[in-house]
């Protein structure tokens, strides 16, 4: 039997504290709460928690900046919240070292699929829970997403069975994805990952590519895989897992 | 004289005149022989030299002076018609004439010089002096223009800022009563206490939703200049005490400590408005005080007014910015919410024809201090 994961909610706002204590209690994560940037950075380094949900607008610190010092040591997974819309502050906290992010106002549920998606992808060495998957990204040459398998060492692709023929960047573009399922990549970090150092500015590769994958992978638009996070990025998901319910592990 | 002093020079033509008029000289003098004294042709010939030098300067006047005394010896200087000289006082006489005619000439001729060329500096000062005016009008007029941009740039800003502000502020309590419904919709089981906070806290993030609509509505009218208000006599002490029990869930963290004089005064002024100045500043203190501190409300009586204080012992508000706190969306540093709270309350109180201003808390923390005038008591 091992213990329930411990998710550290850090927002200065009572009432939301109250909100995501007791909706997390509810699906049996242990929470501590935290009001300020220096009370999050204090308690990560304390009480290691096994997540961190972090609200970018705190009174003390930039939000952004306790993603970087909390980074400085340990690689404890963060889901940025973040209320004023901008999508460059969400990007630069994905950059620095966030993991996700829920723009406000969400619902329970989206926030809970990104927690759980976070602690599947957790540090193996910090992984209080027996992870799908190990530690990070995920290394195996044989990736699945859903109905969606990549066979990285032969270079096939399938879709529920059936074979799809991809050029060398669709593939690296698709093996990036699937290495992180359920999570976003930002547009920066695709591009200088698949096209090199350099082109971190040119997001119309990644239109142009995510579309044509989305038309070979077969995507339906109501429910794709590749999903666009606009002015973020893109993000791999198993379109028949439900984004509701579910607890811990 | 002075058009001719400041006239250019032109040197042959000096000379010219000037040889011209000592030829008109001997011309009309020497016939007369003795009937002249020596003395008139000599002040003619120099008047020669005088004006050789006014029209064509020191050269022109130097040579008419060297012709002249030459003239001179021959026409008037027995005996007449030769360079002779017999007696020592004509060669005196020649010699002072020459001296005479030279020095003047060169004395005009240096005064009309230097009046030239004082003349051209300061031509030249005038031009640079207006230069420097175009300049100067052309940098008053960038400078005009600058400042005109950048006041553009302002009110864009504010706006945009305006625009963050709202957003954030609604979005803050929107996300709270999002998530709880979200969650209690897709069916998630709370025990009972857990369900009761949960649906306290979503109706506390309505009503503060409210309160911020509220407070948007009277910026608006603040700003459209109707803010009036419709005076009344305002039992004070019910006002806050009721307005303290409505928030009492937001003072779950503080105490709330309120100490009116019992004498029942009543203030003149308008209830509505006078509530949203004590709920604003409530609410801006509860946000500011730490867990456990304590906020307060202190009235009492100052002449024929009433002096409110509400204090926190928060982080207080800096010196550079006590006048700027009342400026609408100007939140306190790291502070999260509202931005037009604290400029409502000064813009209703000024209304009332009161004061709002900020103190240091003695031992910490902010105090917001406003003033409002008492009803006057009827015969």
């Amino acid at each position: 039997m091992t213990s329930a994961p411990t998710v550290l909610v850090v927002d200065d706002e009572p009432a939301i504290l109250r909100a995501l204590r007791a909706g997390l209690e509810a699906r049996g994560y242990r929470v501590r709460t935290a009001t300020d940037g220096q009370g999050a950075i204090d308690l990560v380094a304390l009480e290691a928690p096994d997540l961190v949900v972090l609200d970018l607008g705190l009174p003390d610190l930039d939000g952004v900046d306790v993603c970087r010092r909390i980074r400085g040591w340990t690689d404890v997974p963060i889901v940025v919240l973040s209320a004023d819309g901008s999508d460059q502050r969400k990007v630069v906290a994905l950059d620095e070292g966030a993991d996700d992010y829920v723009t406000k106002p969400f619902s329970m549920a989206e926030l809970l699929a990104r927690v759980r998606v976070a602690l599947r992808h957790r540090p193996a060495s910090e992984a209080g829970t027996s992870s799908r998957h190990g530690a990070g990204p995920i290394d195996q040459s044989v990736l699945e997403v859903g109905d969606l398998r990549v066979d990285v060492a032969r270079r096939h692709v399938d879709v529920g069975g059936r074979r799809v023929e991809l050029t060398p960047k669709e593939f690296a573009f698709l093996v990036l994805l699937a290495r992180w399922p359920g999570r976003v990549l930002t547009h920066g970090a695709i591009l200088a990952d698949v096209w090199g150092p350099g082109y971190e500015t040119e997001t119309q590769y990644l239109r142009v590519y995510a579309s044509q994958l989305r038309k070979k992978l077969d995507d339906d638009p109501s429910r794709p895989r590749l999903v666009t996070e606009p002015g973020v990025g893109y993000r791999l998901v198993d379109p028949s897992e439900s984004g509701a319910g579910g607890g811990p592990g | 004289m002075t058009g001719l002093v400041f006239a250019r020079k032109t040197p042959w033509l000096g000379a010219a005149v000037g040889v011209a008029v000592v030829g008109a000289t001997v011309a009309a003098l020497a016939p007369l022989g003795a009937d002249v004294s020596r003395a008139t042709p000599a002040l003619v010939l120099v008047l020669a030299v005088v004006g050789a030098c006014l029209l064509g300067g020191g050269r022109a006047a130097v040579t008419v002076a060297v012709v002249a005394a030459v003239t001179y010896n021959l026409a008037f200087v027995p005996p007449v018609w030769t360079l002779k000289v017999n007696a020592g006082e004509d060669w005196v006489a020649l010699a002072v004439f020459l001296a005479v005619a030279v020095s003047v000439g060169l004395l005009v001729a240096g005064e009309a010089d230097r009046r030239r060329r004082a003349e051209q500096r300061e031509a030249e000062l005038r031009a640079l002096y207006a230069e420097l005016e175009a300049v100067a009008a052309e940098r008053g007029r960038l400078a005009e223009e600058a400042a005109r941009v950048t006041l553009l740039e302002d009110v864009d800003e504010q706006r945009s800022a305006l625009l963050r502000s709202v957003s954030h502020d609604l979005r803050t309590p929107l996300a709270t009563i999002r998530a709880v419904a979200s969650d209690l919709r897709d069916g998630t089981v709370y025990d009972e206490p857990t369900r009761t906070e949960l649906l306290a806290t979503v109706c506390d993030e309505a009503e503060r939703l409210d309160r911020l609509v509220a407070n948007l509505l009277s910026l608006s009218r603040i700003e459209a200049g109707a803010l009036r208000p419709e005076r009344q006599a305002v039992p004070f002490d019910e006002l806050v005490t009721d307005r303290v029990r409505r928030l009492s869930r937001m003072f779950r963290q503080v105490r709330v400590d309120v100490s009116l004089p019992a004498d029942q005064s009543l203030v003149d002024g308008d209830y509505s408005q006078l509530d949203q100045v004590v709920t604003n500043l409530l609410e801006n203190a509860a946000r500011h005080a730490p867990q456990g501190s304590t906020v307060r409300l202190d009235g009492r009586r100052r002449d024929a007014m009433l002096e409110v204080r509400v204090s926190d012992e928060g982080s207080g508000v800096a010196e550079w910015e006590r006048n700027r706190v009342f400026e609408a969306f100007r939140r306190g540093e790291g502070s999260s919410s509202t931005g037009v709270g604290l400029a409502i309350c000064a813009a209703i109180v000024e209304a009332h024809d009161g004061q709002i201003w900020v103190e240091h808390t003695s031992g910490g923390g902010a105090t917001f201090v406003f003033t409002l005038p008492l009803r006057k008591m009827g015969p």
